[in-house]
């Protein structure tokens, strides 16, 4: 075991199970996202969990810029965790950007991963014309980014406590900034910017590793459209469109989210690479 | 007293008509000076007060049952996804979140919100309030522009100071070559190379000399302090002994002390050691004594001190103090400052390039150490070095 990447990543791993299941957060979060969900798996499965270099409890003086521009450095990330717990027939979860990490991760070594299961995946969150719907325009993203500004080093962190002045409640000020996942304005930045900035259509078609993707309703960061799209898109994936609604069912819809893993997870792998849709 | 218990009864009757969560609010909701939301899990709306109905021109019609995010603008629609929801499921709590709302009209609305995610009657809903940011959020705007404005500043005088710095250096190389022509020719002419001299020739002779060595000595402490500034000294960092060092750099004022009839004495243990390098402790030192001989009266006196520093033991510290005529408090930090020289009733205006002790302080904090002054006008002065302890 490479304790450098573990310490570096925060890898944590539980479950009596010898098959690994590595979850893979999405941006703006870090692990604690699965706590809802992970429990299910922790009997039959080896649950592995991890923070992005730049996220929650993960080593910030590894955070490297050019390394994590782009997404390629997060699916860096996943194939280091893989190594250094050295994992084999990994089930790879991943949600919202983290679909497109686990991706590029199975394109560059297909052989150390079973499956993908993708929440919620987007390969393309910016609308391309004529035919191509992601969802949003540049300057959605450009709003999101503002919106972030305010919130990591706007109000909430930069000015809230100078303004504040609460010196008899420190933990007031502090709070918020435990609860955002990622404390650095500027790496949470280039998160955004390589997450939503990302094209990785031209990924899909080369994925040789069977893939459920769970669809939620009405989300509006990863509409059915998209859904659609990869499903037709990816080789050998699975379709299911949940009753949840949003873009977090693992939060607010965890026992859906239970079962529809379950169910794809008891499927033999040889028919989950059929590209049948399920409904 | 009858009155009151009434009037309690009120009170909670409202509070349990919102922990309801019927969709008719408590009329006090409704005139509270900022919006008030709940929505489930799924983000639907539950209620809505009047006031955020009238911030964004909707109907509670129009919003009920329809998403949260319906309310945002684009990009904090995805906030809510990506930060906002989390933070309510993980911490059952979100507070001073900023977002953008979306009005009826596409208009856009600065909010902070503050929101509670809790069990009611036997599903999760959260309830958020909304408080409208119109000054502050210019005020926001204008700090965080500021902050960008002055880091903008900070690399921009950063860098006319490296110009300024490169620019000194350079001039410096090339003021010295015809400066050094014009001494070597002068020393020609003074030896008769090209004829005999007269008297009156010589003397001139001698004052161009001078001239040409005063100019010298002025460029090359500007050209050592633009070497400092621009970071292009390399320090040779070594274990000293103070007294070794103390003893070796008197020989080189002493014509100067014996000059002007001053008495000097020396306390330094011999078991002092500093991490220094030599060439440049030993420049900080004589500068130090210069100046100390030159601002002192005909039958003064100097001294020098060597001590392991009072606050802290890894550190050491070399005090060179005078009698001399001291500088006034006011102006005690102006004689590190390059080009600086303290006018003072006391004493003629000394010749010098008004240098040395800035280059002086400089090289001591490039040793890792720091070169402070105490005086007390018409007594004297101290000058402390300060070096990590060796």
């Amino acid at each position: 075991m490479n304790e450098a990447v573990v310490y570096r990543n925060n890898v944590k791993v539980f479950g009596s199970g010898k098959q690994p299941m590595l979850f893979a957060h999405g941006f703006g979060c870090d692990q604690n996202m699965w706590r809802f969900v992970t429990p299910a798996f922790a009997d039959d499965y080896k649950v592995v969990l991890f923070d992005y270099v730049g996220s929650g409890k993960s080593d910030l003086s590894s955070y490297d810029a050019e390394r994590y521009s782009t997404l390629g450095g997060y699916a860096s990330d996943v194939l280091d965790v893989c190594h250094a717990l050295d994992l084999h027939d990994v089930i790879f979860v991943g949600h919202s950007v983290s679909s497109m990490v686990g991706v590029l991760a199975a394109n560059r070594e297909p052989g150390l991963f079973e499956r993908l299961i993708l929440i919620g995946p987007s390969p393309r969150y910016i609308n391309e014309a004529p035919d191509y719907v992601g969802g949003f325009e540049r300057s959605d993203i450009e709003g999101l980014l503002e919106t972030m500004d305010k919130n990591y080093i706007g109000w909430a962190n930069f000015l809230a406590p100078a303004i504040m002045k609460n010196p008899e409640h420190p933990e007031l000020a502090s709070e918020l900034v435990a609860s955002f996942c990622s404390t650095d304005p500027v790496i949470a930045r280039r998160f955004a910017e390589a997450t939503f900035f990302a094209d990785n259509r031209s990924d899909l078609a080369g994925v040789q590793v069977p893939s459920l993707i769970m669809q939620c309703s009405e989300d509006m960061i990863a509409p059915n459209a998209v859904g659609e799209y990869v499903s037709r898109a990816l080789p050998g994936s699975t379709l299911r469109l949940l009753r949840a609604t949003g873009h977090c069912p693992h939060m607010s819809h965890p026992e859906e989210t239970i079962a529809v893993m379950r169910e794809y997870l008891r499927t033999p792998v040889e028919s989950g690479q059929s590209a049948a849709r399920v409904r | 007293m009858a009155k009151v218990p009434r009037e309690s009864a009120e009170l909670i009757d409202a509070r349990e008509r919102v922990a309801d969560d019927r969709p008719v609010l408590d009329p006090l909701l409704d005139t509270a000076p900022c919006g008030f939301v709940s929505f489930d899990d799924d983000g639907r709306v539950r209620v809505a007060n009047r006031t955020l109905l009238d911030m964004l021109g909707y109907s509670l019609g129009e919003v009920l049952d329809r998403h949260v995010e319906s309310m945002l603008a684009v990009g904090s629609r995805i906030f809510y996804q990506t930060h906002f929801f989390p933070l309510l499921r993980l911490h059952g709590r979100a507070d001073e979140i900023f977002l953008l709302l979306r009005g009826k009209s596409g208009e856009d609305v600065a909010v902070l919100a503050n929101a509670v995610r809790r069990e009611r009657g036997g599903e999760w809903i959260t309830d958020a309030v909304l408080l409208r940011l119109v000054e502050r959020r210019k005020f926001e705007d204008a700090l965080l522009d500021a902050r960008h404005v002055a880091e903008l500043a900070v690399a921009a005088a950063e860098e006319a100071n490296r110009a300024k710095s490169d620019f000194l250096a350079m001039m410096s190389h090339e003021l010295r070559t015809p400066l050094n022509a014009i001494g070597g020719y002068v020393q020609l002419l003074e030896m008769g190379v090209h004829g005999p001299v007269t008297p009156a020739q010589a003397e001139a002779l001698g004052r161009v000399t001078r001239s040409q060595q005063h100019l010298l000595r002025l460029i090359n402490d500007i050209l050592n302090l633009a070497r400092i500034e621009a970071g292009r000294v390399d320090y040779d960092l070594q274990t000293l002994s103070l007294h070794d060092i103390v003893m070796a750099t008197m020989p080189m004022i002493e014509p100067q002390i014996a000059a002007k009839g001053l008495r000097y004495d020396v306390d330094v243990p011999l078991e002092l050691k500093a991490a220094a390098d030599r060439e440049k402790l030993e420049q900080i030192l004589l500068n130090l004594l210069s100046n100390a001989t030159k601002f002192t009266h005909e039958g003064g006196a100097l001294r020098i001190e060597g001590a392991v520093a009072p606050d802290r033991d890894d550190f050491v510290e070399l005090k060179v103090s005078d009698t001399g005529v001291g500088i006034p408090s006011n102006r005690l930090e102006l004689v590190f400052e390059p080009f600086m020289q303290v006018e003072s009733s006391h004493a003629a205006r000394v010749e010098g390039t008004g240098l040395g002790l800035s280059i002086s302080r400089d090289l001591a904090r490039g040793m890792g150490g720091d070169l402070t002054a105490e005086s007390t006008l018409g007594v004297g002065s101290t000058f402390t070095i300060r070096l990590r302890r060796g």
